[in-house]
C-alpha cells in the first residue's frame, strides 16, 4: 500500500481522499517516510517541512470529517523547487547567497495551490539560481538520477530535485521553472511529464528570477492529466506579475478527451530530430507513428530561424541574469558556485546592441513558430537530443556531430522559451541502457488545452509514463 | 571574430560594466569571453535591419 500510494497519481489521490478511502495524513506520512528512507542517497530535497506538512494534513482530514467544502487538490502533497517563496520556510534558490532567507509570504502560485488544498512537503534541490541544465550544485551536490542504479547519471536541471522527487515517488507532483528547458530537461532525463506553459499564463510573482523575459513556471508530474489539474489551479492573471494574461483559464482536464482524430502534428526534423541520437530519434518517430495510427495527421515542418537561438538567447539570458546578480557579484563573489559565477560574469561582455539583436531574432523565431502552427495544432520534437549523460561527461556526440553536454541538453527546449509557446515533455521510450527518452509537444500561445490533449492521448496509447525506476 | 583579447582589454571592458576582477579571474574568463563573442558575432551577420525587436511578450 505504501509503494502504491507513493506512486499514485495526483488525480487518483484527489479521488481517494475525497471518498475517504485514504487519509491526507496517511498520504503525507507515506511520502515523508519515503523521503527519510531514500533522500539521503537521491538528494532531491533541500528542506523537508515535516511538521508543517503533517499539521496541514491533519487539518485537511478534519475538514473532510466535518464535511466542509474542499478544493480540487485537497490533501494532496506537492514539493517546490527552492526558488518559490514560501512563508516561514527558507527559500534560497539553491544558493549560499540566500542561505537563511525566509520569505514573509508565499509566491502567488504557492498560495493558489494551498488554497486549492495542496500540502507542501518541502523545497527541492536545484542548480544555483537556476543557471545550468545538468543538475549540479556546488553547495548541495548533485541529486541522483533514480534511473541509474550506479548513481552516475545527471538528473538534468535546473529543476533537478523536482525531476528526481517525482520520478522516485518522493512527491506526487512538483513545481519547476523553465528559462531554457529547466522543467522539460529533468522531465526528459528522469522519465516524467513536465509542462512549460505559455509566457504569461502563470504568475511568477514570488519566484526568484533567472531571466525575466524567458522565465516560465509550471508543474512536473507523472501524468499529463495531473499536469492539467495543477495548471488550472496555478494559471491566471495576477496583479503582482505584469506579464500575466487576463485570458480566462479553461478546464484543462475537460479537454483530455483522448480523441486526436484529425489533429495536425508537425514533426520537427531539421535541427530537432536530426540532432538527436539514433535511439532518441527512433523513439520520437515511433511516437509520431502512434499518434498517426490514432488519427492524427502528421507532416514535417522546419523552423530555420532556430539555428540562431543559441546566440540570440545567450545575449538575452546573460544580460538579464547579470542585471539581477550585479550587486551580489560585486559584494559576495566568493559565495557563488564557481561555474555559476563564471556564467554570470560573462554577461558583462555582452553589449546592449547584442541584447537588442537577440530580441530581433526572437521576433523572427516567434513569427516562424506561429506560422508553423497556423496550419498545425501541435509540433513534435525530442525534448532532449540524448538520454541522461554521465555526471563527469562534458562532451558528447549528437546526430549531427560533437557537442558539449551543456549545449546539447538545452538545444531543443530553449527555442520555445525564446518564442514563449507552451510545450509539454512526456516520456516516449527507454534506451538500451534503460534510461528515459523524452519528447515535447509544442502548441499555440495560450492553447495549453490542445498540447495537453495531444500529450494525454499519447499517454493513453502507451505506457512509458507508467514505468518506474528500480531504486537501489 | 578571430581576435584574441588580452587580460588588459578584458579588465577595461569589465570596468566599463562596473566590475574590478583580478587578473586571475580575467584569465579564467578569457576562453569563455572569446567563445561568447564568437557566438554573438553570428548575430552581427544576420539581416535584421527590418525587424523590430520583441518588446512585448504577447500579453493579452
Amino acid at each position: 500500500m505504501s509503494a502504491d500510494l507513493a506512486f499514485a497519481s495526483v488525480t487518483d489521490l484527489v479521488r481517494m481522499i475525497a471518498r475517504k478511502e485514504v487519509s491526507p495524513v496517511e498520504v503525507v506520512r507515506v511520502h515523508l517516510d519515503r523521503i527519510a528512507a531514500r533522500d539521503g542517497t537521491l538528494r532531491a530535497y533541500i528542506t523537508v517541512c515535516e511538521e508543517a506538512a503533517l499539521g496541514a494534513a491533519r487539518d485537511a482530514e478534519h475538514a473532510l470529517v466535518a464535511g466542509r467544502t474542499v478544493g480540487p487538490l485537497h490533501g494532496v502533497p506537492i514539493a517546490l523547487k527552492d526558488l518559490y517563496d514560501t512563508a516561514g520556510v527558507p527559500t534560497t534558490g539553491g544558493s549560499k547567497i540566500l542561505a537563511g532567507r525566509v520569505p514573509d509570504a508565499d509566491a502567488t502560485v504557492v498560495r493558489r495551490l494551498r488554497e486549492a488544498g495542496a500540502i507542501v512537503l518541502g523545497k527541492l534541490h536545484m542548480v544555483e539560481f537556476a543557471y545550468g541544465p545538468e543538475g549540479f550544485n556546488a553547495h548541495h551536490g548533485a541529486p541522483r538520477n533514480p534511473w541509474d542504479a550506479a548513481a552516475e547519471r545527471m538528473p538534468g536541471g535546473s529543476s533537478s530535485g523536482s525531476g528526481v522527487a517525482v520520478a522516485a515517488g518522493l512527491a506526487p507532483a512538483a513545481l519547476g521553472s523553465d528559462t531554457g528547458g529547466s522543467i522539460r530537461i529533468p522531465a526528459s532525463l528522469c522519465g516524467i511529464t513536465g509542462l512549460k506553459p505559455t509566457y504569461g499564463r502563470v504568475s511568477r510573482a514570488g519566484v526568484l528570477p533567472l531571466a525575466w523575459s524567458m522565465d516560465h513556471v509550471g508543474p512536473m508530474t507523472r501524468t499529463v492529466a495531473d499536469a492539467a489539474l495543477l495548471l488550472r489551479v496555478m494559471a491566471g492573471y495576477d496583479p503582482a506579475d505584469a506579464s500575466t494574461s487576463v485570458l480566462p483559464v479553461p478546464d484543462y482536464n475537460a479537454a483530455l478527451s483522448g480523441d486526436i482524430k484529425g489533429l495536425r502534428v508537425g514533426l520537427l526534423r531539421a535541427f530537432f530530430l536530426e540532432s538527436a541520437t539514433v535511439e532518441v530519434r527512433e523513439a520520437v518517430e515511433r511516437a509520431a507513428q502512434t499518434l498517426q495510427r490514432a488519427g492524427a495527421i502528421v507532416d514535417e515542418v522546419a523552423l530555420p530561424a532556430v539555428a540562431h537561438v543559441a546566440a540570440a538567447s545567450y545575449a538575452v539570458v546573460a544580460s538579464e541574469a547579470l542585471a539581477y546578480h550585479t550587486g551580489w557579484l560585486r559584494a559576495r563573489p566568493g559565495d557563488y558556485d564557481p561555474e555559476v559565477r563564471k556564467r554570470l560574469q560573462l554577461g558583462a561582455f555582452v553589449t546592449g546592441a547584442h541584447y537588442v539583436r537577440g530580441q530581433q531574432v526572437r521576433a523572427l523565431v516567434r513569427n516562424e513558430v506561429d506560422a508553423a502552427l497556423a496550419r498545425r495544432d501541435v509540433l513534435l520534437a525530442p525534448a532532449t537530443p540524448l538520454t541522461a549523460p554521465r555526471l563527469d561527461e562534458r562532451q558528447t556526440t549528437l546526430g549531427d556531430g560533437p557537442s558539449d553536454v551543456r549545449s546539447a541538453l538545452i538545444r531543443l527546449t530553449r527555442p520555445f522559451n525564446f518564442s514563449g509557446h507552451p510545450a509539454c515533455a512526456v516520456p516516449c521510450g527507454l534506451s538500451t541502457q534503460g534510461l528515459p527518452i523524452g519528447m515535447q509537444l509544442v502548441g499555440r500561445p495560450f492553447d495549453e488545452a490542445t498540447v495537453l490533449r495531444a500529450a494525454d492521448a499519447y499517454q493513453r496509447l502507451g505506457d512509458w509514463h507508467t514505468r518506474r525506476p528500480v531504486l537501489a | 571574430m578571430d581576435e584574441v583579447f588580452g587580460v588588459e582589454a578584458l579588465r577595461q571592458a569589465a570596468r566599463v560594466a562596473g566590475f574590478a576582477w583580478t587578473d586571475a579571474e580575467l584569465q579564467t574568463l578569457r576562453p569563455g569571453v572569446e567563445a561568447s563573442l564568437r557566438l554573438l558575432a553570428t548575430l552581427d551577420a544576420l539581416p535584421l535591419e527590418a525587424i523590430e525587436p520583441t518588446t512585448q511578450y504577447r500579453i493579452l
